[in-house]
């Protein structure tokens, strides 16, 4: 038998936090064979990244490798020497971070940060280089990555670049010298769509041409379908299944990966729900509104920015209405002004038959709108309760204090929360129950428009699945109109009963989502639709074409 | 109906957490008992102290200068009062020194804070510029002008301290405040027809209290010391009433062949401002904010 590259055997790993004793991975077993492509799947805090974190030898100081051992090329690490061990990372394995903005020091110009990983590496080894030795690696590196002014971007700072230029050199410096083993952590997830599949086009490729192995780690199973041949998946600190990848999403054996795979929404055939179109009078008009932001210098010019260009657009009463487009397209400015939160530069909006003027939100107001955020981190004050949380709209709309106890109840039911989550803090929540709050906060001041900013985009895909079913439900309760944005597309086209597509400030193409992906008729469209990973080859073949001059034109990141 | 049947997420109590992150740093703790057993020795003076009536204006001239005995654990002072007793009682002054000085200027520094942070415009600018023009003044000359303008004691000592000292925790809570009005929370709260009084004393101050208690934690420290500071300089308590800072003042005419005089008191400065830093770092890793 052929040896694998990697094979992890029975390993457990336990932290040691606040006197108790975590045990988050649980006999956890795993190979990767020479050049194979391997991905391991799961949620938010299944153990993925704990297991890249224990291959690498970077587990923080409260965790204990408790048995088990991670032989690499034949030799285990765990039981190494710690200089031996060091000399391996970024030669025998290195990892892609997650994160292209903060896996950067600012202060350091990309040149530095690359230098440096490659001095300590060289010193590790024992090899002493020469700065324009190095120097040439580097540019040649980069160069392999599709960045092809590698002069200006050392010279640049980490500030200068775009997201997507920052993941190339992230991938750079894993690759500096040549490792055997790349992990790639959830790479491109804070990217817009169109950047992430040219950043995983890029990784397939360099794994395909050096011969690499890859470890994938994501939570995203449409990605794994383009980046693996093997699958595991994990939950809860255990490997529950592990298959080739065509088995294993066509025919998973645990419900575990069946539901995972079917809490996908499915981009294009049978499975696609279709929303009825909605034959109502519109309730949100914008007509040519443009926003203009106005930066103001003390010397000099001040610089303006068009964040929106003449919008127009009409929102039917009950309708999910889908503003789709990548981050910066001004989705939304628009959404916040259709608040009142702020005022167009140019044009009028008018909301239920009244015409806004300026940013006043009146009492009346308050009871038209009302938003959920995108981060449910941040969306609810971490030193109140949610009962406390809920109480505000309600006081604040002259609700008796006596009469707030079952309302409060009632609305915790709507969200398919028990009553007593009235008394909990929002760290005792997972991401799901606070969004259920944010979204029981956003009924409580009885809107008739719920702005919904990217509700599920940081939740598991199982989680979002049921908040969007329980959205679902309650505007067919209680005849809500949903302002949906997004970047998720298969998601809208699911969710939404029309849809539009902005592209830096402008709405480009509008329409039922059934006939936007039968036949995008906006080259951008078509370049946002082709890249959304799909589970399956059917869906694949459906996307509709895009060629090289339309990507080049329209996205950013796009490089021959 | 059907519940979210997502599984609890650990449920550690932010309490519990932070009890157990403070129980195991020594230093927090030792810092924390320090502070208690100055607390209770100023609570319980005429209890502890050997010589209660040696408080007041007593004279005991064969007993003077007398060095450590079993009478006198610390010795005695010029006029032959027990060195011990007053300096038991001098903690009473200190605390009250700082009770006084950060009761009035935490508070209102916390305020003028909050308010600067969460309105822009006009509000911040006027608040920030003026918090900024009174930390340009130096504290001790604030302390010498109100001194001879008014006359030399402890409470006008507390007004000079005060009157500079809230610009601290206004900046500090500036800071926070401002950080904190930007989240999404406080705009839903906002947007679900809060009043500012509901968003600035419900939602942004209990934000801020944590910062806030370490702050104080680490100021009352600075403050003994400060006044002490004044005391010695003649510009805060006015004899007989027993103070550390004028203490080591009498002292030092003495020094060296009478060292017991400013040593006990120069101790307990010393004692009081190291509990009450090492107790304020303790909250600040208990909490985990900067302050």
């Amino acid at each position: 038998m052929v040896q694998p590259l990697l094979d992890i055997a029975g390993l457990n790993v336990a932290f040691h936090t606040y006197g108790y004793r975590a045990h988050v991975l649980k006999d956890v077993s795993l190979t990767i064979p020479e050049g194979g492509r391997v991905a391991l799947i799961g949620e938010t805090g299944s153990g993925k990244s704990v297991t890249a974190k224990t291959i690498l030898g970077t587990l923080p100081a409260n965790a204990a490798v408790e048995s088990g051992a991670v032989r690499f090329a034949g030799r285990d690490v765990l039981t190494l020497p710690e200089a031996e061990r060091d000399a391996m990372k970024g030669t025998a394995f290195s990892i892609i971070m997650q994160d292209p903005l903060s896996s950067f020091n600012p202060v350091f110009r990309i040149g530095r940060h690359l230098d440096d990983v490659m001095r300590f590496a060289d010193r590790r080894l024992g090899r002493a280089s020469k700065e324009q030795e190095r120097t040439r690696q580097i540019h040649a590196v980069l160069r392999k990555v599709q960045l092809s002014d590698p002069e200006r971007i050392c010279r640049a700072y980490p500030a200068q670049l775009s997201g997507g230029m920052r993941q190339r050199v992230l991938i750079a410096l894993a690759l500096l010298h040549q490792p055997r083993l790349l992990i790639a952590d959830e790479p491109g997830t804070a990217l817009d769509v169109t950047t992430q599949d040219e950043i995983m086009k890029l990784i397939n490729r360099l794994v395909a041409e050096n011969g690499l192995s890859l470890l994938m780690i994501t939570h995203n199973l449409g990605v794994v379908r383009q980046m693996a041949d093997d699958i595991y998946v994990m939950r809860h600190g255990e490997i529950v299944e592990h298959g080739a990848l065509r088995t294993l999403f066509t025919a998973p054996r645990q419900d575990y990966t069946r539901q995972l795979v079917e809490a996908i929404p499915p981009l294009y055939g049978p499975q696609v729900t279709d929303q009825p179109p909605v034959a109502t009078p519109p309730i949100v008009e914008l007509a040519g509104v443009w926003k203009t932001f106005r930066e103001r210098r003390l010397i000099g010019r001040g610089s303006a920015h068009d964040a929106v260009r003449d919008v127009s657009l009409s929102i039917r009463q009950g309708e999910i209405f889908g503003l789709a487009g990548e981050s910066g397209s001004g989705k939304t400015t628009v959404a916040r002004m259709i608040m009142g939160l702020i005022g167009p530069s140019a044009g009028t909006i008018s909301v239920a038959g009244t015409a806004l003027a300026g940013t006043v939100r009146s009492e009346a107001f308050r009871r038209l709108t009302q938003i959920v955020y995108q981060n449910p981190g941040t969306s609810l004050n971490p030193k109140r309760t949610v009962g406390q949380t809920l109480s505000v709209p309600l006081t604040f709309s002259g609700l008796e204090r006596a009469r707030h106890g079952e309302r409060i109840t009632r609305l915790l039911r709507q969200v398919d929360l028990a009553p007593h989550y009235v008394s909990k803090y929002p760290h005792e929540l997972s991401g799901g129950q606070k969004q259920r709050v944010a979204i029981a906060r956003a009924l409580a001041a009885n809107p008739k428009i719920i702005v919904l900013d990217e509700p599920t985009s940081a939740l598991d895909v199982s989680v979002q699945k049921n908040v969007i079913a329980l959205l679902q439900r309650l505007r067919d309760e209680l005849g809500l109109t949903y302002l949906f944005i997004s970047h998720d597309l298969s998601l809208m086209r699911n969710f939404c009963s029309r849809i539009a597509i902005m592209l830096k400030g402008e709405i480009v193409e509008e329409g039922e989502p059934k006939s936007v992906f039968a036949a995008p008729e906006h080259p951008y469209t078509r370049a946002l639709i082709a890249a959304v990973p799909v589970m399956a080859e059917e869906e694949e073949r459906m996307k509709p074409s895009v060629s090289l001059e339309e990507r080049r034109r329209f996205l950013v990141d796009a490089v021959a | 109906m059907s519940l979210a049947a997502a599984p609890e997420p650990q449920t550690l109590t932010t309490r519990y957490m932070a009890w157990y992150r403070f129980t195991r740093n020594p230093a927090a703790v030792i810092g924390g008992l320090m502070v208690v057993s100055v607390v209770l020795a100023a609570v319980f003076a005429p209890l502890i102290a050997p010589y209660p009536d040696h408080v007041g204006a007593v004279v005991d001239f064969r007993n003077r200068h007398a060095p450590p005995s079993a009478e006198h654990w610390f010795g005695t002072d010029k006029v032959g009062r027990d060195i011990l007793t007053r300096v038991v009682f001098g903690f009473r002054v200190s605390l009250l020194l700082v009770i006084g000085v950060l009761g009035v200027a935490v508070p209102v520094g916390a305020a003028l804070g909050l308010l600067a942070g969460y309105f822009s415009g006009l509000v911040e600018r006027i608040i920030t510029g003026f918090t900024n023009v009174m930390l340009a003044i130096p504290p001790l000359v604030m302390a010498l002008a109100i001194g001879n303008v008014l006359e030399p004691n402890l409470v006008n000592a507390m007004l000079a301290i005060t009157l500079l000292w809230w610009t601290w925790h206004a900046r500090l809570v500036y800071r926070v405040s401002k950080s904190i009005a930007m989240e999404d929370y406080i705009e839903a709260a906002r947007l679900a027809g809060a009043s500012h009084w509901h968003v600035l004393t419900r939602e942004i101050l209990p934000n801020c209290v944590s910062v806030i208690s370490v702050k104080t934690t680490l100021d009352a420290a600075f403050v003994i010391l400060f006044g002490a500071t004044l005391s010695f300089l003649g510009l805060g308590v006015k004899p007989p009433t027993p103070d550390l800072g004028s203490m080591v003042a009498d002292g030092r005419q003495f020094l060296p062949e009478m060292w017991w005089g400013v040593l006990a008191p120069g101790f307990a400065i010393f004692y009081a401002t190291l509990g009450f830093n090492l107790l304020g770092d303790g909250l600040r890793d208990m909490f985990d904010v900067e302050a």
